[in-house]
């Protein structure tokens, strides 16, 4: 990737409290409220904003370039709006676009807005009908595949896997317990375990009820700066060091006798080479990874760091994951808590931001947030990866 | 191959949208919302003014049930969607009081003769839906 | 206790603290005296004064107050819940005012939210039978049992058979599917409060047997309403419900063209990558990794090696029909003979060898006897022994 011309600050975050039950607005309502939320935290008003990026997948709504419609609440009027609509990864992919158009010197001040009314449309239909219409969408099951539960099972022994992706889900949901925005709060203990584990009802092989996301209404807006522009308007800006898209064919054909290199291992590979950085664990302080169910969290945290055979499993039981331990995941709860699917793809570097900040709230983590990873995820298993800093420090390790 | 493409939606007009059309329901009449601050009266109304971010939900107006056509159209196919059959006039109505026109269907009048800036004004709907055809059609004066 | 349309008299008095609506009565100052006769009944006097309230239980009649109103149980309750009309219960003598009849009339609705009838899980069971829709119960032959815990709940089992409903007062053994919950959780459920995928995922629901079954049984009933129940609280929202239906044709084009005439003749193609050598399945035009057209077509299969199974338990409904595939059903992955071995395919299985199949066996395809170029020449996979 060519060097960007300029950095590129995050200066404003607005989100609205995630549910199911939003009949009360509009989407055009949704999205004020959120856009007034991220306005207000910046501290700026519409006439500083220079270009809006909307995002969702329209399928759910059924509702055609709601871009239009949604000017209606996002201050779009007379401004440059552009609209990006990558499935599952809208909300990554909007972090990237806005990324690059402020780092090109194209615009000064973006605001990318992704949302989501799931309620208002047929969620599981809908992803079904991403198939290819000639030979895949009367196969498809929506996103529900067990494939990953059976070769974790395979590798490590039923037992262990099952118990490990149960810990998962249930330190998800304790994390979740803590974010107030978080739709799906259960309130989960660990001696829930292996009631769960037995109990909840199978959807497809080990893929069970309680391991599997969300589908929420919710609208989340981030605001963009370049560095001078930032640091003028904004006290503590955070800042976005790298990201890479890395997508595959729109095919579930890689269940085969052998496995070709995951998107989400290519994605880290590329961008840890290219940044330096030789030992992810031990870099990052936090990762918030767009984990669509349990068994894919536990499974991609082995392929975004890069580890080996069963360390992933061992950094869970060791507690490192949790909030106070050595690399916390989705202090937001993740994908299973909350999932509005135009928007969740940039809750993640959204939390990130706001872990760097200080000021996340009782998700916040205790120790000093420096390094930040986010991940998205949508289609036929493609990845966004990013990396967020606190600092503007990293410049000089590139340039040494 | 031929397919179909049927997904159930269910939409919320939000709670200014639902009063709006209320009062089209129950009350024959057309509310707006104002935004003092850009002086502008917004119909359908919304939650939020677009511009400078009002809240506009306590600010209702009541405006006129006759306003002028500020443009139109004729539409010409059939489609088991549209709400009338063809032709009929589709026009863009400001109501009196109102600053944003809507569009709404214009009856009892051919379509050569429609001009824009006529005065037409609203007739609503014997058996209603609990949707913007509460109104049903706007006639000349 | 004597109920009336579900509810108790006392249900209204006990409840009148928690309806009260202090705002609405800042300039009020009236005693309304209440004197029910029958079964149930009883005798009270409520006291509002500028946004207070106060209920009092009264020995006997009560006769010193701005408006005192008699009538007898099954009336009141009637009226109060809006099943029995106020003015014909005035015009019939089956109320009776003495006093200031406007206090009743134009203070009552603004002090008061409406009473809403306390819905018991046991009510809802128990009203299955009448609520049963043998239309919609065709082929159908199951027996749900119910096992709620708390006030309220109790054990049943629902037959259906025969497009009949019978109700047990027992659990049965031999039920195929046993739903246990607390009573208050099955009445949320039942009426929209609590959400079905909320309360599986937290344990608040366990369900023995077929859960397919469970959530299918819900359609042949009518939903219950509680006897009485009043308008919905708080302002209404509109919603549009609607079924966007959009027509569709699709052109296969040349690649995926060759791919459906081969299933015509039972034969599978793959296309071939000049520069990499990998085999697509089905046939792509141009190799995403190569970025280099593939203009080459090879014959692969029709066996096949199976590498990963889902066995699926939840199917969503068919986009194109709104039907929902029968549960459970396999998918099976697997690499095609001849292909590339990090290329996958993807298709059912024969249902009869759901509980043989496992990963490394060989399987071959089974044809439609009618073959037109569509999805649906290829019926499914069978182990091929």
């Amino acid at each position: 990737m060519a060097k960007k011309n300029r950095n590129v600050g995050i200066v404003g975050i607005g989100q609205t409290e995630y549910s199911s039950h939003k009949e009360h607005q509009n989407q055009a309502e949704m999205v004020n409220e959120a856009v007034r939320y991220a306005l207000e935290d910046a501290n700026i008003t519409l006439d500083d904003i220079d270009c809006v990026l909307h995002g969702n997948m329209e399928l759910f709504e059924m509702v055609f370039q709601p871009d239009m419609w949604h000017s209606l609440g996002s201050g779009a009027y007379g401004k440059d709006q552009f609209r990006i609509t990558t499935g599952g990864t809208t909300g990554a992919s909007l972090v990237c676009a806005a990324d690059n158009l402020v780092a090109s010197g194209m615009y000064d001040v973006v605001m990318a807005i992704g949302m989501e009314k799931l309620q208002e449309g047929h969620t599981t239909g809908g992803i079904t009908n991403m198939a290819d219409p000639l030979w895949f969408r009367h196969l498809q099951t929506g996103a529900l595949t067990a494939t990953t539960a059976t070769m974790m099972m395979d590798e490590f022994g039923e037992e262990r896997a099952k118990k490990a992706a149960m810990k998962y889900r249930i330190l998800m949901d304790k994390h979740a317990c803590l974010n107030p925005r978080a739709h799906r709060r259960f309130g989960l203990e660990y001696e829930q375990a292996d009631d769960l584990m037995n109990t909840s009802p199978q959807l497809v092989g080990e893929l069970r009820l309680i391991h599997m996301c969300s589908q929420s209404d919710g609208a989340c807006v981030m605001i963009f700066a370049s560095e001078k522009k930032a640091k003028k308007m904004c006290k503590t800006p955070v800042w976005i060091r790298d990201h890479i898209t890395v997508h595959r064919e729109e095919t579930f054909n890689n269940f085969g006798i052998e496995m070709p290199e995951m998107t989400h291992h290519y994605a880290a590979r590329k961008l840890f080479e290219r940044n330096g950085i030789k030992d992810p664990v031990e870099y990052f302080d936090v990762f918030e990874m767009y984990d669509p169910s349990a068994w894919w969290g536990l499974d991609w945290a082995r392929e975004f760091l890069l580890l080996k055979d069963d360390e992933h499993i061992k950094l869970l039981e060791d507690g490192e994951f949790d909030l106070d331990g050595k690399l916390p995941i989705n202090p937001s709860g993740g994908v299973t808590a909350s999932n509005p699917i135009g928007a969740t793809a940039m809750l993640r570097p959204a939390e990130a931001a706001m872990q760097l900040r200080g000021d996340a709230g009782p998700q916040q983590i205790k120790k000093k947030v420096k390094h930040a990873l986010a991940s998205g995820f949508g289609g036929t298993l493609w990845s966004v990866l990013m990396m967020l800093e606190k600092d503007l420090d990293w410049q000089e390790v590139e340039n040494g | 191959m031929t397919g179909k493409m049927a997904l159930p939606n269910h939409y919320f007009a939000g709670r200014l949208g639902s009063k709006f059309i209320i009062a089209l329901r129950d009350e024959n009449k057309i509310l707006g919302v104002k935004c003092e601050k850009c002086d502008k009266v917004f119909v359908p109304p919304r939650e939020y003014c677009e511009r400078c971010m009002s809240k506009l939900d306590e600010c209702w107006v009541e405006l006129s049930n006759e306003g002028v056509i500020t443009n139109y159209t004729v539409v010409n196919y059939n489609d088991k969607h549209l709400p009338r059959r063809a032709p009929y006039i589709l026009a863009l109505i400001k109501v009196d009081g109102a600053d944003t026109p809507f569009p709404h269907i214009v009856e009892g009048i051919d379509a050569e003769d429609v001009k824009t800036g006529m005065k037409v004004k609203a007739v609503f709907a014997e058996e209603t839906t609990n949707t913007i055809r509460d109104l049903d059609h706007f006639e000349p004066v | 206790m004597a109920e009336y349309f579900g509810t108790a008299v006392e249900d209204i008095f006990n409840t009148m603290e928690e309806r009260f609506l202090s705002e609405g009565t800042l300039d009020v100052d009236v005693t309304i005296g209440y004197n029910i006769s029958g079964e149930g009944g009883g005798n009270w006097k409520v006291t509002i004064k500028e946004g207070t309230l106060k209920v009092e239980d009264a020995d006997g009649e009560v006769t010193d107050c701005t408006a005192v109103l008699n009538a007898n149980a099954e009336t009141f309750v009637g009226v109060t819940l809006g099943k029995l009309d106020a003015g014909e219960a005035f015009s019939s003598g089956n109320i009776k005012v003495d006093g200031d009849l406007t206090v009743l009339v134009a203070i009552l609705p603004k002090a008061f939210k409406p009473f809403k009838p306390v819905i018991k899980a046991s009510a809802i069971v128990e009203s299955v039978e009448e609520r049963f829709l043998p239309e919609k119960a065709e082929g159908v032959d199951i027996k749900i049992g119910y096992d709620l815990s708390g006030d309220g709940g109790g054990q049943w089992t629902v037959v259906v058979k025969d497009q009949t409903c019978t109700l047990k007062e027992v659990l049965d053994d031999d039920c195929t599917v046993i739903m246990r919950m607390e009573a208050q959780v099955f009445v949320d459920l039942n009426q929209g409060k609590l959400d079905g995928g909320t309360a599986f995922s937290s344990g608040q629901v366990k369900v023995d047997g077929d859960i397919g079954v469970a959530g299918q049984s819900a359609s042949l009933f009518e939903k219950y309403v509680a006897e009485g129940a009043a308008e919905e609280e708080g302002e209404e929202l509109i919603s549009l419900k609607c079924v966007p239906s959009i027509n569709q044709r699709y052109a296969t084009g040349p690649t995926m063209g060759k791919w459906f005439d081969g299933l015509k003749e039972k034969k599978f193609f793959a296309s071939k990558c000049p520069q990499c050598g990998r085999t697509l399945v089905p046939p792509r035009e141009i190799c995403a990794q190569c970025r280099v057209r593939c203009n080459e077509f090879v014959e692969v299969g029709p066996d096949a090696t199976v590498t990963l199974i889902d066995v699926v338990y939840y199917a969503s409904p068919d986009p194109l029909t709104g039907k929902i595939r029968e549960t459970p059903y396999t998918a099976l992955f697997m690499v095609l003979d001849g292909v590339s071995r990090d290329e996958s395919f993807a298709h059912d299985l024969n249902p009869k060898d759901i509980d043989r199949i496992k990963p490394g066996m060989k399987v071959r395809p089974v044809w439609a006897e009618k073959r037109m170029g569509t999805y649906r020449d290829l019926l499914y996979f069978e182990i091929a022994d």
